[in-house]
């Protein structure tokens, strides 16, 4: 009983291709497995039966996992264990190569694949560390942990039940977990899921719901973030800063590209980044801006782009309390034709589509700035370099209203000597994300898969 | 006429108090009821004269040349010199030809043939010499005009600026009063100058500072300037798609001395100068567009009739026959609109045509685009070598919707005159009905019921007294009944905008659309209507091509009226406005590609 059953077993992983070395293992069992007469092993679907129902045996009999004690020695297979996998396995390197080798020695120690359920809970919650968690291959590979056909149910009862609870609500965790790092699940993954627990499982339903919002849901964002945000802070500030805009005519200035010097008493001096932008409707209102009234510059403000938190400084005036001027109409404007209809009439009340819309008091602002040191010294350069431009704020008095607010939350580990702020990171917690834009994954077509 | 079309909707009581072009039907025939005619000796002059220039054109110009090589030879500039071209409407007293506004239509017809002459003559008198023929004192009539005339000097017309094109403000250039009051010092730059580097005479319009009621404040003025005057400098020429031989480029002034006496007009009166050299210089277009159809139906009829596909010649299948009907009603209504105009602006005082002109500019333009690639579809593949010439007529075409104010401004021009001219008569009616008087309300409903009933629309065009001739009646009806349409139109349009119509630019262009097709039908019915009483060669063609032109322009208009009407299914205006914007906002074509996928 017990060689059959491990040649089923055998059979079962050549079928999946899975491991070469049980093979080798249990190699000398086959002929005397073969000999025997009637094995129902012809088909697959055959075999997993018989796979299945010894899976069921094991439950009750206590056979094979002596067996299996015996094949790998003395394996303690808690919870705790799977983690240390982990950390034996990739002690010092965690990478996508060790993440794969430590899933790849887990699924061959043991052909059962025993203690599956708690591994890939254990991985989940490693996945991060590794820096895989947006990795689809990593996943797929992780549900190539589940042994296959196994939990796949049989007849309408296994179907009407929740058939393997704890490998089903595993699977769906996997889904959740690719769900919150905003991943699409592929073809692989569905292959996967339909072998794991075949087409009308839990975890195919999730895959289900997924493919049909995460499409959908790709481009709700029209102002996506870049998953890999440029590393050069000049680089970052005039992504920010156009972001922010969001003017096609605005013009990025670098004021200072950041570099470090040594004074004459043989200190380092950094000299930080002074990025701006403006645009060209911001110069025509600055140009009209009365130089009596102060202009201000005001900051830091915060911009987050998704775990990274830039500040920026805008240049701004008070609203202007004085009421809107309107160009008196001249005759004379246009040589072609009228500008203006000299007839008594308004529009009427029923073609006014326009919408009444609250005039808010909010002062205009000039230009804005990025700056990898916010003290006014270097704001003052950011304003220099505007004058060129505009040569009015030559005339206005500059206030700097200056606030040091977000700086103080970052501990004292900062110096004034360095960049006080470059890019503040925050370890999110896994908060569901939106879809990304998934340059590497390859679009593979779903048609005809459907099982 | 145009004053005509806008007020007849108003009926008949405050229509006759019309003043500006006489409103009923009554008055409207002798403006262009009958069709203008020229004197039996102004045509034979008109013979002695288009001879000459016909041989000119056919024998002596090369213009495969001249669009090869840019530039119109010195033999062919002598030719068209000595053939008086050059001062056509200049008056006889000063060397001209002196020829009235029908005559020119006439030899611009011929000139036509020849988009790099047409546009070097026209820019030479339509526009550069006319502001010293219809602003100029007499000194500098006597001074300039004579050699202007003969062509020994060349006008050109100075008023685009890299930052200027319609709007007077923007205009850059400069012109200061020396210190002892003698000249004026020109400084700034214009743009697009034809006959910019040959030009020794031109019109230079800059901002000059005027003291009014104690404000100074900056008005245009016009200016002759002399390249002898010294500071005057040309750039290079532009090298152009169409009308390569003619000279265009920027001409740029750097502290040019011009005597006061000089100023065309009064200092700070340049603005109307400007307006109404331009409003003059456009009515030509027509007949010329006409003369250059009428060409290309002769070379591609004859293309027709002999070439051959599966026995029978391209001449008798239905889509070849479909563009040459296209072409010869094209020509014909623009040549009826073109005389017409011309007619009109012929008579004695001085009769404001300038919404005219425009209308005949837009029609001929655009038709003769249509037309010239029509012909150029006709022979196909051969059209499209340099073997014949319809490439360069369609490029040398292209030109025409843009110059002389494009036709999208001149579509705002004839809306808005017309809006302003319906709505001096229309407020008071409007502004009673706005109130809620009842009886104004009732007259209305009134009159649409009527209409609505089938009651015919009746101007007196046909009938006993009618001036239209009776084998037009139909016509004529259909050109009634839009007229009426029309007028229901424009009264709720200027019910529902009233003064905030300026900025509905579709809507605009909607009434110019209908006003240029009612105004193209009058000159049809008109033309045609005195050919068949006079018994002119082949009226029965004309007549077709009349009663063609006529039901056509009929259910254009009707569609047009029907959008303009409120919450109309026809009218797509939101969605176009809403496509824009997305468009414009991103600079770009935002829809993701086919092929892309989301998984």
């Amino acid at each position: 009983m017990k060689c059959v059953r491990c040649l089923l077993q055998l059979q079962s992983l050549r079928l999946l291709g899975q491991s070469t070395r049980c093979s080798a293992q249990y190699s000398s069992l086959l002929p005397s497995a073969s000999s025997q007469p009637g094995l129902p092993h012809s088909t697959q679907q055959q075999v997993s039966r018989s796979f299945h129902s010894s899976s069921a045996c094991s439950k009750s009999r206590p056979v094979p996992t002596d067996f299996l004690k015996d094949q790998d020695g003395k394996k303690d297979k808690s919870l705790v264990v799977q983690k240390d996998l982990f950390e034996e396995v990739a002690k010092d390197i965690k990478t996508k190569a060790t993440f794969n080798k430590v899933v790849e020695v887990f699924t061959k120690r043991d052909v059962r694949r025993r203690g599956h359920v708690e591994f890939i809970y254990a991985a989940l919650k490693k996945m991060p560390e590794f820096g895989v968690e947006r990795d689809i291959t990593v996943y797929n590979k992780l549900l190539d942990v589940f042994p296959k056909e196994v939990f796949v149910p049989r007849n309408f009862i296994q179907r009407m039940f929740n058939h393997y609870p704890r490998q089903q609500e595993c699977g769906v965790q996997v889904l959740e977990q690719m769900e919150n790092y905003g991943i699409t699940p592929n073809v692989e993954t569905k292959v996967l899921l339909v072998q794991i627990f075949g087409d009308r499982s839990h975890p195919m339903k999730k895959y289900q719901r997924i493919m049909y919002w995460f499409p959908r849901f790709k481009h709700t964002n029209p102002f996506p973030v870049p998953r890999q945000l440029p590393e050069d802070p000049v680089d970052l500030a005039r992504f920010s800063l156009t972001r922010i805009a969001n003017d096609l005519d605005a013009k990025v200035t670098v004021y200072q590209v950041p570099f470090t010097d040594v004074s004459e008493s043989g200190e380092d001096i950094t000299c930080p980044h002074i990025v701006g932008i403006q645009s060209p409707s911001q110069m025509e209102l600055l140009a009209q801006h009365n130089p009596s009234r102060p202009v201000f510059v005001e900051g830091p403000f915060p911009l987050w782009l998704r775990n990274t938190c830039v500040y920026y400084y805008v240049l701004r005036a008070d609203p202007t309390p004085e009421e809107k001027k309107e160009e008196p109409y001249d005759p004379e404007r246009c040589f072609d034709y009228p500008l203006q209809l000299d007839i008594d009439l308004e529009r009427d009340l029923g073609d006014d589509e326009e919408f009444d819309v609250e005039d808010l008091d909010e002062g205009p602002v000039y230009a804005m700035c990025m700056s990898g040191q916010g003290d006014q010294a270097t704001l003052n350069q950011w304003i220099s370099g505007l004058q060129q431009t505009n040569p009015i704020l030559g005339q206005v008095p500059t206030l700097f209203r200056l606030d040091s607010g977000p700086r103080d939350l970052q501990g004292p580990a900062e110096t004034e000597s360095g960049p006080r702020h470059q890019t503040d990171t925050e370890t999110h917690n896994q908060s569901r994300e939106e879809v990304q834009d998934e340059e590497a994954e390859e679009p593979r077509r779903t048609q005809g898969m459907k099982q | 006429m145009l004053g005509a079309v806008i007020c007849e909707q108003s009926g008949s009581a405050a229509s006759k108090l019309c003043v500006k072009h006489m409103v009923t039907p009554v008055v409207l025939q002798a403006e262009v009821f009958p069709y203008p005619e020229v004197g039996n000796e102004e045509a034979e002059e008109i013979q002695q004269l288009v001879a000459p220039v016909e041989k000119f054109f056919a024998e002596e110009v090369d213009s495969a040349r001249i669009d090869q090589e840019a530039k119109i030879p010195p033999e062919t500039m002598n030719g068209l010199k000595e053939l008086g071209l050059f001062g056509m409407q200049v008056p006889e007293e000063y060397g001209g030809l002196g020829l009235s506004n029908t005559v020119y239509a006439r030899l611009a017809e011929i000139t036509a043939l020849d988009g790099s002459i047409a546009v070097t003559l026209a820019a030479h008198q339509a526009i550069g010499l006319k502001g010293i023929l219809i602003a100029g004192n007499e000194a500098q009539k006597n001074k300039y005009l004579p050699k202007l005339a003969s062509g020994e000097h060349i006008a050109a017309f100075c008023l685009t600026e890299p930052g200027s094109g319609s709007d007077a403000a923007s205009i850059q250039t400069r012109a200061t009063l020396s210190e002892d009051g003698t000249h004026y010092l020109i400084n700034g730059s214009k743009i697009w100058i034809s006959n910019g580097a040959t030009a020794d005479i031109m019109t230079v319009f800059a901002r000059t500072e005027v003291v009014k009621d104690g404000v100074k404040a900056d008005k245009i003025s016009a200016f002759i300037v002399e390249r002898a005057f010294g500071g005057v400098s040309s750039g290079k020429p532009e090298d152009k798609l169409g009308i390569r031989g003619s000279n265009t480029c920027e001409v740029a002034f750097d502290n040019v001395p011009v005597p006061v006496e000089n100023v065309i007009g009064e200092v700070g009166g340049g603005f109307k100068v400007a307006m109404n050299i331009l409003n003059s210089g456009r009515f030509s277009m027509g007949s010329s567009s006409a003369g250059m159809i009428k060409k290309l139906i002769e070379l591609t009829s004859e293309y027709a009739a002999t070439r051959k596909q599966f026995n029978r010649s391209l001449s008798e299948f239905g889509m070849i026959q479909e563009k040459f009907a296209l072409m010869a009603v094209n020509a014909f209504v623009m040549e009826s609109m073109a005389y017409l105009t011309a007619g009109m602006m012929d008579r004695p005082g001085l009769p404001d045509c300038s919404v005219e002109a425009a209308i005949v500019k837009i029609f001929s333009s655009e038709g003769g685009w249509i037309c010239v690639s029509e012909a150029l579809q006709v022979l196909g593949g051969l059209g499209y070598t340099k073997n014949y010439p319809f490439e360069r007529y369609v490029r040398d075409c292209r030109i025409l919707p843009i110059f002389e104010g494009t036709n999208e401004i001149l579509r705002m021009y004839i809306a808005l005159t017309g809006m302003q001219h319906a709505g001096k008569i229309l407020t008071g009616k409007i502004k009673e009905l706005k109130k809620g008087n009842i009886g104004v309300a009732f007259g209305m409903a009134g009159k649409r019921l009527k209409s609505a009933f089938g009651s015919s629309v009746d101007f007196g065009l046909t009938g006993k007294d009618g001036v239209v001739h009776p084998s037009l009646e139909e016509s004529a009806k259909k050109f009634e009944q839009n007229v009426a349409f029309f007028g229901t139109t424009v009264e709720s349009l200027l019910y529902r905008y009233g003064k905030s119509m300026v900025d509905e630019q579709l809507i605009l262009k909607r009434v110019a659309d209908v006003l240029i097709n009612l105004y193209a039908m009058t000159a049809v019915l008109s033309r045609s209507s005195r050919s068949i009483s006079i018994g002119a060669r082949n009226h029965d063609h004309e007549v077709l091509l009349a009663n063609t032109f006529c039901s056509d322009a009929y259910f254009k208009n009707n569609y047009l009226m029907t959008q303009l009407q409120k919450h109309s299914p026809e009218n797509n205006d939101a969605n176009i406005k809403k496509i824009a914007k997305e468009v414009l906002e991103n600079r770009a074509y935002i829809c993701s590609h086919p092929l892309e996928r989301t998984f």
